[in-house]
């Protein structure tokens, strides 16, 4: 049981961890709150959705075109929500305003487009095959989830580390000012950033969309705050950080709905938060020199 | 009168939310980025309703007694969250809303959970809505003139000059927790007594939104910043009652456009050109250069 229910967390929280990726990644090299990231998550499994339903288009198609999705989503956001305020030099405070009104207005034009519906994937999107492995009943999709999960994660890994665009967005992750003089042309790093950020959310979209089979507009905002948690526990900004909190909050969360009860789960999760940033405001993963100086030196 | 009698209700939810509007401008004055009004509105619009229905207090006790819970509440959760700055203020705050709203929905034996309170008594009129916005806009008045409104401003604009005067910045955080939480807890509390019944859903991202919005649309130095962005975003859904389905666009692209072309939100820009105005008349009548303000 305790093992069953382990694996089951292991799988959501691989997921919130690629969602929390794509936001942790806009925040590491912009310094964005996107608080329209969960309306870029659910745009991308309507997209997915969509795929599926009306072109026919097998599972992986969907994630595709889910990924492409929301990566555009994105980029139009930067370019409609946050370009405007950069320009300005705004403060970070305008970002979040901004992202917020943003947010709205996603998710009442999803709401206006579905009527409301909560939708699903058709019965015959993914196979339904069980495995025994040590005793655990271990469905194909988990193990799909797992390995497009890690795919992801190791070409971005690959993408930062590896290439020299990479290496670009973790020079203006470092200094702005410094690789902008160093001929870093910050407008194709912003599209990048903002596009594998929106990619990010698109694939978890299309992912828990056919996890727990139903896709919504309200289907972000859990995402979203279940993600402020996986980032403030795994420390702004860092990338293994992210994907092991994401993992933590994922048994955290599961855990606490089959054992204790399901309502309590919110109220575990968000006290954990709190819990993390009474203590250790950066983090459990975070560097001591990012998110510190934002907290206050007392 | 007859149009009293038609926007009546209008007039009263708007009154309503200028007295939580005030609870998120006073946090924003002071630099905090707290987004916790709702959730010490749940505090106190649950205190009162519980008092009121249960116990059979009388409403104007339950509202007193709302606003010291509210205050209460907030000056146990300022202990951890003014320590904080930013962006991880904005999110600590935003999670305290969250538990009090799940607190709120699965405490059943207290709060009846989804179904909320019902059946309050109707104590909130328009009038004691207006008495209510008229003091408690005093009220911030009076402070905005003092030391601690002087050290509010500093704290906001710059706090590395705040702390070089000497203004104990955690302190000014804290009081604006504390001030924040009280007019919260009265304005959830008045709302309670208003509507006849409460859930826990109202105090939840979108009243969070719609508090901000206020605030960043009216402007968030002046007092009036708040009762402005409260009557704009109160009376504009009904001006446009035709285009219902498009409300939460529009609450959005005003959020966006105002936090993008009038940053410092209309009263303040307003304020500020007409100051600017005679500040720069009154400078070319005595001819004092070099004094810029």
């Amino acid at each position: 049981m305790l093992a069953q229910q382990l694996l089951n967390g292991v799988v959501v929280g691989s997921v919130y961890g690629l969602f929390a990726l794509g936001f942790t990644l806009l925040f590491g090299v912009n310094h964005i709150m996107n608080m329209a990231h969960g309306a870029v998550f659910m745009w991308g499994a309507f997209a997915g959705l969509f795929a599926v339903t009306m072109f026919d288009l097998p599972f992986a198609a969907a994630l595709v075109i889910g990924a492409v999705a929301g990566g555009l989503l994105s980029v139009v956001l930067d370019w409609v929500a946050f370009r405007p305020l950069r320009k300005r030099n705004a403060p970070e405070f305008s970002a979040i305003v901004s992202s917020i009104g943003a947010n709205l207005i996603l998710l009442s034009l999803a709401q206006q487009m579905t009527a409301t519906r909560v939708m699903r994937f058709p019965f015959d999107t993914f196979p339904i095959r069980f495995y025994e492995i040590l005793g655990v009943r271990v469905q194909l999709l988990q193990l799909v989830i797992m390995a497009v999960v890690i795919l992801t994660v190791v070409g971005l890994v690959w993408y930062l580390q590896r290439t020299n665009a990479g290496r670009q967005i973790r020079a203006v992750a470092y200094s702005e000012g410094t690789s902008r003089l160093l001929g870093i042309n910050p407008f194709s790093i912003n599209f990048q950033v903002f596009f594998l950020s929106g990619a990010l959310a698109g694939v978890a979209g299309v992912l828990i969309g056919l996890v727990f089979n139903s896709v919504h507009f309200m289907m972000g905002e859990p995402l979203l705050l279940r993600a402020f948690v996986v980032i403030i526990l795994g420390g702004l900004g860092s990338i293994p950080g992210a994907l092991i909190a994401g993992l933590l909050i994922g048994i955290v969360q599961v855990l606490t709905v089959s054992y204790l009860s399901a309502g309590m789960a919110d109220v575990v999760v968000f006290s954990l938060l709190f819990l993390v940033l009474l203590a250790r405001p950066t983090g459990l993963f975070g560097s001591a020199s990012g998110g510190a100086a934002r907290v206050a030196r007392q | 009168m007859s149009f009293f009698a038609g926007y009546g209700p209008l007039a009263e939810l708007a009154l309503l939310n200028m007295v939580l509007a005030f609870s998120q401008y006073i946090v924003l004055r002071a630099g905090v980025f707290s987004l916790g009004s709702a959730a010490f509105a749940a505090v106190g619009a649950y205190a009162a309703a519980i008092l009121a229905t249960r116990y059979g207090v009388p409403p104007a006790l339950c509202m007193v007694i709302a606003l010291v819970a509210g205050g209460f509440f907030g000056a146990i959760v300022a202990v951890p969250l003014a320590r904080l700055r930013g962006v991880f203020q904005a999110l600590a705050t935003l999670a305290l809303v969250q538990i009090v709203l799940s607190l709120a929905l699965n405490w059943t034996s207290l709060t009846d959970g989804a179904l909320g309170i019902n059946s309050i008594p109707k104590a909130v009129h328009i009038t004691e809505a207006a008495i209510a916005v008229v003091v408690v806009a005093y009220f911030l008045h009076v402070i905005g003139m003092s030391g601690i409104g002087r050290g509010f401003d500093i704290i906001r604009e710059d706090e590395t000059v705040a702390v070089s005067l000497g203004y104990d910045v955690r302190k000014h955080h804290m009081i604006a927790f504390v001030l924040s939480g009280a007019i919260a807890g009265l304005g959830g509390a008045m709302h309670a007594f208003s509507s006849y019944s409460i859930t826990p859903n109202e105090f939840g991202f979108h009243m969070v939104v719609m508090l901000l919005a206020m605030v960043v649309l009216g402007g968030r130095v002046s007092i009036f910043g708040p009762i402005v962005g409260a009557l704009i975003l109160t009376g504009l859904p009904e001006l446009l009652r035709g285009f219902q389905d498009y409300r939460s666009i529009m609450q959005g692209a005003l959020l966006m456009l105002s936090i993008t072309f009038l940053p410092r939100g209309i009263v303040d820009t307003v304020l500020g050109r007409l100051r600017h105005r005679s500040l720069s008349r009154g400078a070319s009548a005595k001819d004092r250069d070099g004094v810029t303000i």
